[in-house]
């Protein structure tokens, strides 16, 4: 290169700051009323699959029925997977450690991502029977149920 | 479809994402050159001719290398304008600009390309027209962090008429 | 195209400013409900789905995967398509491909945005670039409101002009029942409108809509056997312009810009000489009424310079010769990632005369549509009534 001074390289720090609003729609706005209105967890039931989907939602995403029929599932569930978070990262809404757990609800056919607490680390297992604790003050949205624990 | 009062539920969120960006050879010298010693550089293609800001490595007409530099003038000629009445966020601040004020599209003398910024004048539109003569005012030297904001806004050169 | 593709279907939900009674997945999936049911066909024919919408609008990233339920791709070949605000008409170009090449017979393309949700004007400012031009990043509105003082001093229009593209675009708007801005407005009512950024008022600009528009396109064997109005996909011209030269905005550039070389690509594939004959009717991308005008231009309904005589004479009225924008355009209803496939479906809908209340009143065999975005680019789609045509 002919270029006798040498320029070093350049890098700015900048940020992207957005605001935004989630509608829940139809199925999401029964859900969530319901959960902060009279404690009770709702699934949208799939007549054609005969399957009962959490989050419930308009379409079953399988067969593309049209899903109308909401049923009351849990509160009591079984702990179908897990994991013992142990570092903390600014997205986090707790600090570490903490459990995060895959609950299926009693009547549910699919899972419910939460947290696990009044547990101890090591005796966290598959299989464990839990039950959600309410939020005292709810919202309408998912943490209103604050976390479940085992029975 | 239901018309009773059916409340919807929503949810607010904000998202903060930071980033780092990395200007490149080409603009990182056009920063330097004006941070440091108030030039302002383009590059000529060797093909067509067409002298680009900002600077950068190929022509995307002809697809060759651009490696010929040419300083060009503080001078230039208004090319478009608006004047605006919103108070637009500067996205790099989070704050807006006060508006109205006017800002319009400047091509350089000795340049193909033209540069969009502040136009130092009344937003009155017997003040300002399309073709006006205008040159760049820089921050001071000290102040200057290497970025388009290091150009404050142009000036309308004096003595000048509105045609017609 | 190595084999000919046709819309054999499609629909759109009704767009408006509030959609707070749906969530995103169920507005995609009323567009998607309705698309199949105009194909006479169900989820279970598509082969693939391609889903055009613009990242992070909806404060959301990654729509294909969340709206998996809504669009019906579940199981299914899937693409997701993200390139401003050609969106819709990328991704029907996208699955025009697809079709054409034999890889799939029947695909189903979808755009949407649910504006309200996010934050575009935000996220909008991450397409200058971060040391170049997003600190006075004026938007679209910055760039159209040059466009709009770069055409009155070279051309000599005034903003009466633009006032009548804002009144033709909202009263065409009220004989479409989807349409957003129904406004029963006079020339008065848009010149006395707030002005944003000179020339720029409020009745100048695209609202911020929510909606979704959704169309099921097939190969010429599965068209004809299935459908008894196809409208074919004759041609199909993408063409970009250079991130950082902005003088599209100025009507006196000498280069060849994006609009002007796609067009002059399409018309030479179908050798069109006079597209203002050859086209009965026109469906483009104005996200400003100053836009139109230069579309006129750049597309060759008129000489440089002329557009504003066009519709000073009502020749692109709904009824005139050269009809552009019969649903109210995008000035009427702008819910991004539907848009420009909104302008391919309203055109499709007056070739097979369904357009109802703003159907243009003569035979409509040959359509041209545009699509505008990102750093300035666009997809043109030319369709027609039969392959004759």
């Amino acid at each position: 290169m002919e270029e006798i001074k040498k320029y070093e390289p350049f890098e700015v720090d900048q940020h992207i700051t957005a605001q935004s609003r989630y509608y829940a729609g139809r199925m999401g706005s029964r859900f969530y009323i319901a959960l902060r209105d009279q404690q009770k967890i709702l699934g949208a039931k799939c007549p054609r699959c005969n399957k009962v989907l959490w989050p419930p939602r308009s379409t079953c995403g399988v067969c593309f029925s049209e899903l109308t029929e909401t049923v009351e599932i849990g509160p009591l569930g079984t702990v179908e997977t897990f994991t013992v978070v142990t570092y903390n990262e600014p997205v986090q809404p707790r600090k570490a450690p903490f459990i995060y757990a895959v609950i299926k609800l009693d009547g549910a056919d699919t899972g419910m991502a939460h947290f696990l607490d009044e547990v101890d680390f090591d005796e966290v297992h598959i299989g464990l029977r839990v039950r959600p604790v309410y939020a005292r003050e709810r919202n309408g949205n998912i943490l209103d149920i604050q976390y479940f624990k085992p029975l | 479809m239901v018309q009773k009062e059916q409340e919807w539920i929503s949810i607010p969120m904000t998202v903060d994402v930071p980033f780092r960006f990395a200007a490149g050879q080409y603009l990182s010298k056009f920063m330097i050159e004006m941070r440091d010693n108030s030039k302002i550089y383009a590059v000529k293609c060797p093909q067509c001719g067409r002298v680009q800001l900002p600077p950068r490595i190929v022509c995307a007409e002809c697809h060759v290398k651009n490696d010929e530099w040419v300083e060009l003038s503080h001078e230039g000629t208004l090319v478009a304008f608006t004047i605006m009445y919103l108070p637009l966020t500067d996205p790099t601040t989070g704050k807006p600009h006060e508006p109205p004020f006017v800002y319009g599209s400047i091509r350089l003398d000795g340049s193909t390309s033209v540069l969009d910024h502040f136009v130092n004048v009344e937003p009155d539109m017997d003040k300002i027209w399309v073709g006006m003569r205008c040159r760049l005012v820089l921050r001071p030297q000290e102040n200057r962090i290497g970025d388009l904001s290091d150009i404050l806004y142009f000036d309308t050169l004096p003595g000048q008429v509105r045609p017609k | 195209m190595k084999r000919n593709v046709a819309i054999i279907g499609g629909g759109q939900t009704y767009h408006a400013a509030r959609r707070h009674d749906v969530d995103q997945a169920e507005m995609v999936n009323e567009a998607v409900r309705r698309a199949l049911d105009d194909a006479g066909t169900t989820i279970d024919e598509i082969d693939a789905i391609l889903l055009g919408n613009m990242e992070f609008f909806e404060g959301v990233h990654m729509t294909d995967c969340w709206l998996v339920h809504g669009t019906g791709v579940y199981g299914k070949p899937g693409l997701k398509i993200t390139t401003g605000g050609t969106v819709g008409a990328t991704t029907v170009c996208a699955g025009a491909h697809h079709v054409a090449s034999g890889l799939f017979d029947k695909v189903l393309c979808i755009g949407f945005e649910k504006q309200e949700e996010g934050d575009t004007g935000a996220i909008l400012s991450g397409v200058a670039h971060p040391l170049w031009g997003r600190s006075l990043a004026g938007a679209a509105l910055g760039y159209f409101a040059m466009m709009g003082s770069s055409y009155m001093a070279n051309w000599g229009a005034t903003e009466e002009h633009s006032a009548m593209v804002a009144v033709k675009a909202r009263q065409n708007a009220r004989k479409n029942p989807y349409a957003h801005l129904k406004l029963d407005i006079t020339i008065e009512d848009a010149l006395n409108s707030r002005m944003l950024s000179y020339p720029i008022r409020m009745l100048d600009m695209c609202p911020a809509s929510n909606g979704a528009c959704a169309v099921v396109l097939a190969d010429e064997k599965t068209a004809k056997k299935r459908c008894k109005k196809p409208v074919w996909i004759r041609a199909m011209e993408t063409a970009h312009n250079e991130q950082f030269e902005l003088d599209w905005r100025f009507v006196d550039t000498k280069r060849l810009i994006f609009s002007k070389a796609c067009a002059g690509r399409l018309y030479k594939k179908l050798g069109v000489t006079k597209p203002a004959e050859y086209f009965d009717v026109f469906e483009v991308y104005e996200p400003a009424t100053w836009a139109e005008l230069v579309w006129y231009e750049d597309l060759g309904l008129c000489g440089p310079g002329e557009g504003f005589r066009l519709i000073e004479k009502g020749m692109t009225n709904i009824d005139g010769p050269i009809p552009v924008n019969p649903s109210g355009g995008v000035l009427s209803t702008n819910c991004i990632g539907a848009s420009a496939m909104l302008r391919i479906w309203e055109a499709a809908l007056q070739i097979r005369g369904d357009a109802g209340g703003h159907q243009v009143p003569k035979d409509v065999r040959r359509a041209m549509t545009t699509a505008y975005g990102g750093t300035n680019w666009t997809v043109m789609t030319a369709l027609s009534k039969t392959l004759n045509d």
